[in-house]
């Protein structure tokens, strides 16, 4: 993003068919009641799921004394891990000035916010009483990274709401006058969140300064957010959380779940909404290069990761390794690290699978594999607790996730669907001013 | 397949490696018996020493309920725990092997009698052998004392022993006495153990640097090696003979695992200063945008 903008653009003809294109899908559609109908429907009984878990307690769920965190953890690593994505392509890739990232920019910060809107969530899913939420703020220890991470996370979310929010100003100023298909609310929402503004440059100037402010500041705060959430495993003494790469191992595996997040979502608005012309092959083979970039280094410290203590198979890391690499939960661990790391990998390094549909496919294993991994991450370790498993139920040395649990889960990743749904579907989900600024000055090199 | 493989090569290893360690006991020692019969009073109080000291182990006899431990310990209804001796039984509580703690300095040679007669009642093919009058040699007495005193310019603990012997309270003399510091858990012991002179006294040199409470209280047990034949006496005294050692408690600094108002003042600034740093922005971002909004606002009143 340049700090100076030129609003000729704002003359050029072609400012009209972009934006255009880009409002066609803005607004209520059939398709859209249909989509959100059944939507709804599967959140009511997913809430449906948390109210028995509401009325009962965790007992409903397959967590017991010694594995205590289950899925609801190893889904809220997911989602902070997805929610990264946001300032790794608007801020990194754009502060140093790829101006291919623009189209998407807005895509992978719909990601973040919903992600990150939900990750909150996630944890109170975890609660057994939810009412003593406020405790944490009440009684919370600064010395506990549960805290850290609460912090974070919620300082995460507003940045990231701000940083999809302000590029959207101009324009929703650009389609309030372009509005004419969508109903009468929509058209005041745009007023009212558009807040004046009538791309006056010192207007652009306030804006460019303030989203300038917001795409440093996230980089810290992103980093933060997830070295946070692997320090809430990694400041323990247990096997396969007892590790000093934690924090670059969760971030890079961030980064690999949320690029494939974004492709998907990607893939989807420009079949959808025919943005063929703004997602081109180009960003669909620019995002795989990314994909590719950002796997082989996850895989490098996966390496790490289990190469390491592999070697040395000290007695409680040699039983967990055991666990993972021949044991019981081998067949999760080398289809997660196989379909969702390796073989991607490969694929990716040929132009063909970078096109559109391939790289579709191949990011639904990724993003898939990636929730997994947090599984693989989260919940073996507790199975060998340090302490000996003396005359409990066998129902307390195993987990098993429950339906009621599980429903939950999907409820969580169905709220989060839904924020996606609602913020691509009535607002540009695609810069236009930045997009049109970007054809103009093409345009006039062209001139000259 | 290959995991079948490994562990039935495991349970091989296992089993070699715990048959070369048969537990070895001197003959001596196996042929030991108890001075005393075996009756309900000693059951009763073996049973009481069993599930305070032996059951977290060794589980509730005949139950098969022991932790698994390596090697794994012994059921007392088993075969292989009554197929022990009585003086193996006694040799293993005093020695100990590997997970399997000595009770030398932990319970007196009469409890450990105990322990072992509560552990015979679940045989009952058992008939206990009796030692002979002769084996508890030695004098033998009633009403035994013991006073503990500190010789301060030599820095030794005395111990002065008296006991009822043939009607008439008198001095000890060629007892053995063990002197013991009381520790968080446990005893530790002081000097050697010594035998009472003619005058029913014996002599410990006591350490200089042995840590007492905050006031240098330091509680010492003395006690009779041949409890059989004296009886159990014990001397439990607290003397002011230790360096005075203050421990604050671990929660009286900032620490990461105190309490919010003790945090490491690190902490609290890094925190802090993020925290505030970060939202500082934010706010400030936040006023930009009514700044945007006022820019706007300004050119429609032009």
């Amino acid at each position: 993003m340049a700090s100076e903008v030129n609003t000729d653009f704002l003359h050029n003809k072609k400012l009209d068919s972009i934006a255009a294109d880009i409002l066609r899908p803005v607004g209520i559609t059939q398709g859209f009641i249909v989509w959100m109908g059944f939507l709804g429907i599967s959140l009511l009984a997913c809430i449906y799921a948390y109210y028995i878990q509401f009325d009962k307690g965790l007992i409903v769920t397959g967590l017991r004394d010694y594995i205590s965190w289950g899925m609801y953890i190893a889904n809220f690593v997911f989602f902070v891990a997805t929610s990264l994505v946001g300032m790794l392509i608007s801020s990194v890739l754009g502060l140093i000035g790829l101006k291919w990232v623009k189209p998407i920019a807005r895509i992978a910060e719909i990601i973040a916010v919903a992600f990150a809107a939900i990750a909150g969530l996630v944890i109170v899913s975890d609660m057994g009483r939810p009412e003593r939420l406020p405790y944490v703020f009440l009684y919370g220890r600064i010395q506990s990274p549960i805290i850290w991470d609460v912090t974070v996370v919620t300082t995460y979310l507003v940045i990231s709401t701000l940083l999809y929010f302000l590029p959207l100003i101009p324009d929703l100023a650009i389609s309030k006058g372009r509005m004419g298909h969508t109903p009468k609310w929509l058209q005041q929402t745009y007023e009212i969140l558009s807040v004046k503004w009538n791309h006056t440059p010192k207007q652009y100037q306030i804006l460019m300064k303030a989203v300038r402010i917001m795409l440093i500041l996230i980089i810290p705060t992103a980093f933060a957010i997830h070295t946070v959430t692997s320090w809430l495993f990694a400041v323990t003494l247990r096997p396969g959380w007892d590790s000093s790469i934690f924090g670059p191992y969760f971030l890079t595996g961030a980064f690999v779940a949320g690029s494939a997040a974004v492709v998907i979502l990607m893939y989807f608005v420009r079949v959808n909404y025919k943005l063929d012309k703004y997602l081109t092959t180009h960003h669909f083979d620019m995002m795989g290069k990314l994909l590719v970039l950002v796997s082989i280094v996850y895989l490098y410290f996966n390496i790490n990761e289990y190469l390491v203590p592999g070697f040395k198979m000290k007695t409680a890391e040699a039983i967990h390794l055991h666990d993972l690499f021949v044991g019981e939960y081998a067949l999760m661990f080398w289809s997660v690290q196989l379909l969702g790391l390796v073989i991607p990998i490969i694929l990716l390094l040929f132009k063909f699978f970078r096109k559109p549909f391939p790289m579709f496919v191949i990011s639904v294993f990724v993003l898939v594999a990636a929730w997994f991994k947090r599984f693989i991450i989260v919940v073996p370790t507790q199975d060998h607790p340090f302490l000996p498993i003396q005359r409990v139920p066998h129902e307390w040395m195993v987990y098993h996730p429950t339906i009621v649990e599980s429903a939950i889960t999907m409820g969580t990743i169905i709220l989060a669907v839904i924020i996606i749904t609602i913020l691509v579907k009535f607002f540009p989900v695609i810069p236009i001013w930045e997009v049109a600024e970007e054809q103009n000055e093409l345009d006039s090199k062209t001139k000259e | 397949m290959i995991k079948r493989y490994f562990s039935l090569l495991l349970i091989v290893l296992i089993s070699l490696r715990l048959s070369a360690q048969v537990w070895v006991v001197p003959a001596e020692n196996e042929t030991r018996k108890s001075p005393f019969a075996f009756d309900d009073a000693s059951r009763k109080a073996g049973s009481d020493l069993y599930y305070t000291n032996c059951k977290s182990c060794h589980g509730e006899p005949g139950k098969n309920n022991a932790i698994p431990l390596v090697p794994p310990p012994p059921d007392m209804a088993s075969a292989k725990m009554q197929g022990n001796s009585d003086g193996a039984m006694q040799y293993k509580l005093i020695s100990g092997r590997g997970p399997m703690p000595s009770f030398k300095n932990t319970l007196s040679a009469t409890d450990l009698w105990r322990v072992i007669s509560f552990v015979r009642s679940f045989n009952p093919s058992y008939k206990q052998e009796i030692a002979s009058a002769s084996a508890a040699a030695g004098t033998s007495a009633q009403n035994v004392k013991i006073v503990l005193s500190w010789l301060k310019e030599t820095n030794q603990v005395q111990a002065s022993i008296s006991g009822v012997k043939d009607k008439v309270n008198q001095p000890l003399a060629g007892a053995e006495v063990k002197l013991f510091a009381k520790r968080y858990f446990g005893y530790l012991l002081v000097d050697e153990p010594r035998t009472t002179d003619a005058l029913g006294k014996a002599v410990f040199n006591f350490p200089k640097d042995l840590p007492g409470d905050s006031t240098g209280y330091v509680q010492l047990v003395a006690s009779l090696t041949n409890d059989v034949a004296f009886g159990e006496t014990k001397a439990d005294t607290s003397l002011v003979i230790g360096v005075p050692t203050y421990r604050p408690p671990l929660t009286e600094k900032r620490a990461m695992w105190n309490v919010v108002s003790k945090a490491p003042i690190w902490l609290l600034l890094s925190y802090t200063i993020a925290v505030f740093g970060a939202w500082g922005f934010i706010i400030y971002v936040l006023l930009q945008i009514r700044a945007i909004y006022r820019a706007g606002g300004r050119k429609e009143n032009d």
